[in-house]
Order: C-alpha cells, then structure tokens, then sequence
C-alpha cells in the first residue's frame, strides 16, 4: 500500500488505550498518559514505515507478524536508551572493592565470577563493569569474571557489539582509559578495543517473558539499573522474582539510584558498603 | 585468570530442571521439600491463570517459606480473580505477621478487586482486621477512600481503628473530612493521641 504524502495519520484515544494494554502485556512497561504524544509520534513512524495508513490494520498486522519483527521494532523505538560510560561510578566502586571480595570468600577456587547488565542499551554498563574490573580490580588477575549484558532492543545490541561511541557517552572516563581502551575514529566517534568487545556476551532478553529469563541463572552480581522506574508494581515485582532466580545465594544486586528494592520485594537484603547501597539474595531463606 | 567468555553460548544456561511440568505435575511439586523446586512450580502454575487459582491459595496459607510465598503473592496478583482476592483477605487473620504483612502489599494493588470489599472489612467484628482494612486503604488509589475514611472516624468504636483512619485522612483528607473529624474528638474526649491526631490532620487539609 503507499500512501499519498497528505494523508494525516493519527491515533484515536481507543486506539492508544489498546496499544497501551498490548505493549504492557508483552514488555512490562505502561506509558502514562503524560507519553502519549512520545507513543503517538513513534506508532505513526512505524505505520508510515509498514505502509499503512490506519491503526487498527497495522496493529492487526504487527500483532500476527509470524516472525514478530515489526514487534521488536517498536519495542526498539518505545524503549529508552539514553546512557553512558562510568555513570554512578560509585556503585562500579563498589563492585571492585566492597563486593567482589565478598563474592569470592565463598566462592571454590578456580570457579567463574559472573555479573549481568540488564538492560545493557548500546554497551556503556557492561563494559564500564570491565574497564573497572581491569583497572581497579586485582581480583582479576586471580579469578576468571564473565560480564553478560542483556537487552530488550535488538538495536541497541547491535551497537554494543559494534562498541562506537559519542563524545558525550565517553566524557566521565579519565583521558588515560580513553586512550588505552579505545580507538579514536573520527572527532565525533570512538570505538572500544576488539578485546573488550570479545570479552563480553549480548544477549536479547524481555524481562517479562518467563521463556527468555528462565534460561538466565548462576550471576554472582546483577546491575538492573534505571529500568523497574519503567514498570509498574506487578511487573517491578516479576522482574524482583526473575533477579531473585537468576542470583546465587549471597549473590548481589545494585539498582539505579532512585529505585529501591525493599519498597518491590520482602526477599533481598539491604547491604550497606562504604561505596553504595545494595540489596543482596540471602545465603539461606527463612520462614 | 581476567574476563572471559564462554564459547559455546547459544543459551546462557540450560533449564536445570528435570521434572514434569503438566498441571498435575507441577501441583505434586508443591509438596516437594526443596523450597526452590516449589519456587518454580508456583511461577510455572501462575502461567495457567484461573485453574490455578484455588491450588495457590491453598499452598499460600501452608507454605513455610518466605521465598516460595512471595511467587505465590506475584502470581495471586497476576490471576487476580475473585479466589485469589478472598485468599489474601483470608491471610488478614493469619497468626503469621509476615504472611499478613505481605497480603496488604498485594490487595494494595488490587484497587478494583478490593474496593467492593472494603466496606465489609472496615465492618468486620476483628478490630485488627479493621486496622489492616484502613491500612489498605493508605495506597488503594479510589475515589472512594476518603468517604470511607470518614464512615470509619464516624462509627468505629475502636479507638486504634480511628486513629489509624485519621493518620490516613491528615495525607487524604478535604475539607470533606472537617466536620467528621471534629466530631471524632467528641466521641474519645479521654484520647489524647485522638485529640492530637485530630488537631493534626485539622491542621493539615486546612493548611493544604
């Protein structure tokens, strides 16, 4: 179908109200009503990008799209993604001095230590966890670590496997770090070294899907930072259980600095470390 | 020794469970000893919505442990129908303060499955479950809140019950609430915690 240039597309408040539900149901995460003009402006993108020139015939069509492409592309789009490299430096602090030590004085020796970024967006999370753990770390030289970083938007994994980089997402990283851990493109782009890149797994998750998360188990340290924000209470709640499973006894988790996980889920402890405050899976569940 | 990866990653981890996962099946796992093994019996039952409603709530008021009970109130607030809503209101009564606890969080979130039910627990014969019933009230967005805040300041004859209705009615309360609260200092002139109370929550609507 190609639509004539005038034709004004426009979404109905029935039609925002069903795609609302629809977008909630599959990903966790609700738009108030104050996002409407965000959701409108992003689903009349995509009509004009599929050819359709009313709602419910390209809702009809994304919702049946056997290969569920159209889906991903609006969660890629629906999805924020604004990040960057060392933010809240405290907490990666945190992971090299306070947390790791107590990861490994349980831990058999010769065992792997392993972290999950969730959600990794364009890369900056996980692999400022790895120029922290390299720099900071000296548990590195004695342990194997595996960084994993997950994300919900397929874009944005692309971009972190391909590690380029803006001005701005770099800007917090001390100049010697820049110029050991990346390769200076152009004036306005920066790409992390090859042997970061290969060291990390990305890996595209829903959280809110219980066949993607089942599969994630064994993390030593979860960094869910700046996502529960986006749920409401159920979802907080499910992605609470979903950590819970996926962390080892004693194993850690650190949330952006506005969220707070005795306010979604009784079963993780608060653990206060010189550096931050984090909330950890106990060793041993009681009544 | 340093960062590593995993070769072979397709999956991250294999599923590592080994049992049957049918309805029946995974109702059996509920009796199994291992806490985590009923973990994911609970989480996999929750994806047969209604059905298992009933064998939830009754795992809910038997189940020991605090890790398996917090799946069963997830998928409770998941299913959310009418035999999940009675169960939670069920574990008012619970002698265990963590079960109950852990109920008013979940009918917190239930305001369209709790409302029609408020009126009967801000009336129930148990002055505790009338707290409880007012501490739901505390986040149960409703336009109803305030009047039955007010009805509670009004007629309950529980001192504790009214001053928990009053502490609410400081944050919520309107001018609606003036004259109730007025009259309330009336009903327990011996109340200095009322009189205070009162004097309080006066002051806040009025100042807000």
């Amino acid at each position: 179908m190609i639509l004539a240039p005038n034709v004004t597309m426009s979404i109905s408040e029935e039609d925002f109200q069903k795609f609302r539900e629809f977008f909630y149901r599959k990903t966790g995460i609700r738009f108030e009503d104050t996002k409407r003009y965000f959701v409108d402006k992003r689903l009349i993108d995509r009509m004009q990008a599929t050819g359709f020139a009313d709602f419910r015939s390209y809702f009809n069509f994304m919702r049946f799209q056997a290969n569920g492409e159209e889906m991903q592309q609006l969660i890629n789009i629906m999805t924020v993604n604004e990040t960057y490299f060392f933010r809240e430096e405290h907490q990666l602090k945190c992971l090299a001095l306070s947390i790791l030590p107590e990861v490994v004085k349980k831990k058999p020796a010769g065992s792997l230590i392993r972290i999950w970024s969730i959600p990794s967006s364009s890369g900056e999370e996980p692999y400022s966890i790895a120029i922290y753990l390299l720099e900071y770390c000296p548990l590195v030289q004695e342990w194997d670590i595996e960084i994993i970083g997950s994300d919900i938007d397929t874009g944005m994994l692309q971009k972190a496997k391909e590690g380029i980089y803006s001005p701005r997402s770099v800007q917090h990283i001390p100049p010697s770090l820049l110029k050991k851990y990346f390769r200076k493109l152009s004036e306005d782009r920066y790409q992390i070294s090859e042997e970061l890149r290969r060291c990390i797994e990305f890996t595209r998750v829903n959280l809110n899907d219980s066949t993607d998360t089942k599969q994630y188990r064994n993390f030593d340290v979860i960094f869910c930072r700046n996502l529960l924000i986006y749920f409401d209470d159920l979802s907080r709640r499910q992605a609470a259980d979903v950590f819970y499973d996926a962390l080892l006894p004693g194993g850690y988790i650190l949330l952006g600095h506005s969220e707070s996980m005795s306010r979604i889920s009784p079963l993780f402890k608060v653990c206060k470390f010189p550096e931050a405050i984090v909330y950890k899976k106990p060793e041993g569940m009681t009544p | 020794m340093g960062l590593t990866k995993r070769k072979e990653i397709k999956s991250i981890d294999k599923d590592e469970r080994k049992q049957k996962r049918d309805f029946e099946g995974l109702v059996s796992q509920l009796s199994n000893l291992d806490p985590q093994v009923r973990r994911w019996a609970v989480k996999d039952l929750s994806e047969f919505g209604h059905e298992a409603s009933s064998i939830l709530s009754k795992q809910l008021l038997e189940e020991a442990d605090k890790s398996v009970r917090e799946a069963i109130l997830t998928s409770m607030l998941h299913i959310a129908d009418p035999t999940a809503v009675e169960t939670l209101v069920q574990c008012l009564r619970s002698e265990n303060a963590s079960l109950r606890n852990e109920a008013i969080e979940v009918l917190k979130n239930l305001p369209d499955q709790v409302a029609p039910l408020m009126s009967n627990l801000l009336h129930d014969k148990d002055g505790d479950v009338r707290i409880f019933a007012v501490n739901i009230l505390e986040t149960l967005r409703h336009p109803k809140v305030e009047d039955l805040l007010i009805e509670v300041i009004e007629k309950d004859p529980n001192v504790n019950v009214c001053a928990t209705a009053v502490e609410l009615l400081a944050e919520v309360g309107t001018e609606q609430s003036l004259p109730a609260l007025r009259r309330l200092k009336d009903r327990f002139p011996e109340e200095p915690y009322i009189l205070f109370a009162v004097d309080l929550a006066l002051k806040r609507i009025q100042g807000g």
